[in-house]
């Protein structure tokens, strides 16, 4: 082959590759874009871009609606006790198993991330099918066992694996100029996995806050949490105040991205074994 | 530093090989919580998969006879669709959501400056994180049988009402959320090949595409496959896009599983479902650790 071939060879393979990535990336946005764009639309009806006018007639709509304000008062709440409950409970499981080699531990470990591997509507219809038999039917309780039990492994998984990362001679060094374990852990160790436990409770309380798979099999009549109310709704009817919800939504998402820039980074966020299966 | 590496001191509970106390005990709360309220709950759903369904009563009765007739249920045309359905669609939104990713992860590794790299990285963060609802409404809105689309579609002479275009649209739902976990995931594996490998091909005369194709692409395969099975699982077990997007025209087993217990209440057959889902997603997963010898977390 020669140059000038090769040449234009290349040129066309990088163009088309620009090509392709402007595609992927319009694909990626422009769902969203038209979403907020259409969440202020003045219109009645669901009309051609742009919008002739803009109002905030979907957001008044959406405070005024009763379930909204159950739902997002419900799952606010659920979200916050269930990520409290598993930045305690995963951050001493991914300690303990982080203290050294004992018999079990890759047992254990694969324990604690399983509830990942199973499919969140089994995790659901199982949890129901339990909790009435023991005869748990409060909707609150039965929401906060769904939740805890697909959110737990992000933190064990976070803490984990910044824990792996840290410097263990910090903690020695500690040890050898006299402090005990336990002032080790508290002024040592807890702070270097701090950024680990930070991308974990986000990580659980994005999660539950968006669950639907679970909730739906857990919700009483009058304790149901806003993803659940929206969908039920979206299959009901189709109007623009979910278009306003949906932009409330995206603004919570791009609140907890902040979070996690501010504390952690997006760099060791790559490197905390999240996006590795 | 140096002095202290040198001193052979461990931490005291490594020294023990068998679980110490404190160990135990931070570790009690987790097992306890695991052990409660999700592995009594799937051994309670494998024994309602194996008893008997009363049409009219809601779940079975306690002395139920057990029976592999829920089994049986599945072995049935309808049943075969659906899972047909499920896998069709999944593979096809994991092929091309790797198709889509593994440039889009290239060029944030190999070609972008970091500024581009960091926003880049921050979008596809934020796509991961987005609302899976959102999502959803958001590809409803734009490309759905009353959307904003419609007009365009209706003049290429699309039906945006016909199967083939709601099994399209449930498919790009998937790849929607597909692609950016690709992309997330291929990111350390572009990182792991020597660049100098293919910029000697390109200097010793290969056309570019012949230089990946020969090179970057077989060096990246198991990172290609374990992407590929991840999405997979992930669409394997969507319940939400399939549920909206797809109208109840496209059923995937997760919805299945939700119709049994909503709309007939055979709580025994719904529980046969889900256990033929939950050993397809671990036949899947552990496929994934086969193509890739296990590293410890985070490593």
């Amino acid at each position: 082959m020669n140059g000038t071939a090769k040449r234009r060879s290349d040129q066309v393979l990088g163009g088309a590759m620009i090509a392709m990535l402007a595609l992927v990336l319009a694909f990626l946005v422009t769902p969203l874009l038209v979403t907020c764009l259409l969440a202020f639309d003045a219109r009645s009806f669901l009309g051609p871009l742009p919008p002739p006018a803009l109002s905030l007639r979907w957001f008044e709509k959406l405070v005024s609606l009763d379930y909204v304000a159950t739902g997002l008062a419900t799952s606010l709440k659920i979200a916050v006790l269930t990520t409290v409950i598993d930045v305690l409970v995963g951050t001493a499981a991914a300690v303990a198993l982080d203290r050294g080699s004992f018999r079990g531990r890759g047992l254990l470990m694969a324990a604690f991330l399983s509830p990942l591997i199973v499919p969140a509507v089994v995790i659901g219809f199982a949890l129901l099918l339990f909790l009435s038999r023991i005869g748990i039917v409060d909707g609150f309780t039965r929401l906060l066992c769904g939740h805890v039990v697909i959110t737990l492994p992000y933190v064990v998984r976070t803490v984990l694996a910044s824990l792996t990362g840290r410097d263990r001679r910090l903690t020695e060094a500690a040890l050898v100029l006299g402090a005990t374990e336990s002032q080790a852990f508290w002024t040592i160790t807890l702070p270097l996995i701090r950024s680990g436990m930070v991308t974990g409770a986000v990580f659980a309380f994005a999660v539950s806050l968006d669950d639907v798979a679970v909730s739906m099999f857990l919700t009483d009549p009058t304790t149901y949490t806003l993803p659940v109310a929206l969908v039920s709704n979206m299959r009901a009817s189709f109007d623009l105040t979910i278009a306003a919800a949906a932009v409330l939504l995206m603004a919570v998402s791009a609140l907890l991205i902040l979070v996690l820039e501010r504390f952690v980074g997006f760099d060791r966020l790559l490197g905390q074994g999240l996006f590795r299966s | 530093m140096s002095a202290v590496t040198a001193i052979p001191l461990r931490k005291p509970a490594s020294a023990v090989p068998a679980l110490g106390r404190t160990t135990l005990l931070l570790l009690a709360p987790g097992l306890l919580l695991l052990f409660v309220i999700f592995a009594l709950p799937l051994l309670g759903l494998a024994l309602e998969s194996l008893k008997q369904y009363v049409p009219g009563r809601v779940g079975s009765a306690t002395d139920a006879p057990l029976t592999l007739e829920n089994y049986r249920e599945l072995a049935t045309p309808s049943f075969a669709g659906v899972l047909y359905e499920t896998f069709k669609l999944s593979a096809a939104a994991a092929l091309t959501g790797l198709l889509a990713a593994f440039p889009l992860a290239y060029c944030i590794v190999r070609r972008f400056s970091p500024r581009q790299r960091a926003a880049c990285i921050g979008l596809l963060v934020m796509l991961v994180l987005l609302s899976m609802l959102v999502r959803t409404y958001a590809l409803e809105l734009a490309f759905g049988s009353v959307g904003i689309a419609r007009p365009l579609l209706l003049a290429l002479g699309i039906s945006p009402t016909s199967r083939w275009y709601i099994e399209t649209l449930v498919g790009a739902g998937l790849l929607h959320a597909i692609v950016p976990i690709c992309t997330l995931t291929l990111l350390g594996t572009i990182q792991n090949i020597d660049p100098r490998l293919c910029d000697a091909a390109q200097s010793l005369g290969a056309p570019a595409w012949k230089a990946h194709l020969g090179i970057t692409v077989p060096l990246a395969l198991p990172g290609l496959v374990s992407a590929f099975l991840i999405a997979m699982t992930f669409a394997i077990s969507a319940f939400v896009i399939p549920m909206v997007l797809g109208k109840g025209r496209v059923l995937f087993l997760s919805n299945t599983i939700y119709t049994r217990f909503s709309d007939v209440a055979n709580y025994p057959s719904g529980a046969a479902v889900s256990i033929v889902m939950l050993v397809i997603s671990l036949l899947a997963l552990s496929l994934v650790s086969l193509v890739r010898p296990r590293k410890g977390a985070g490593s």
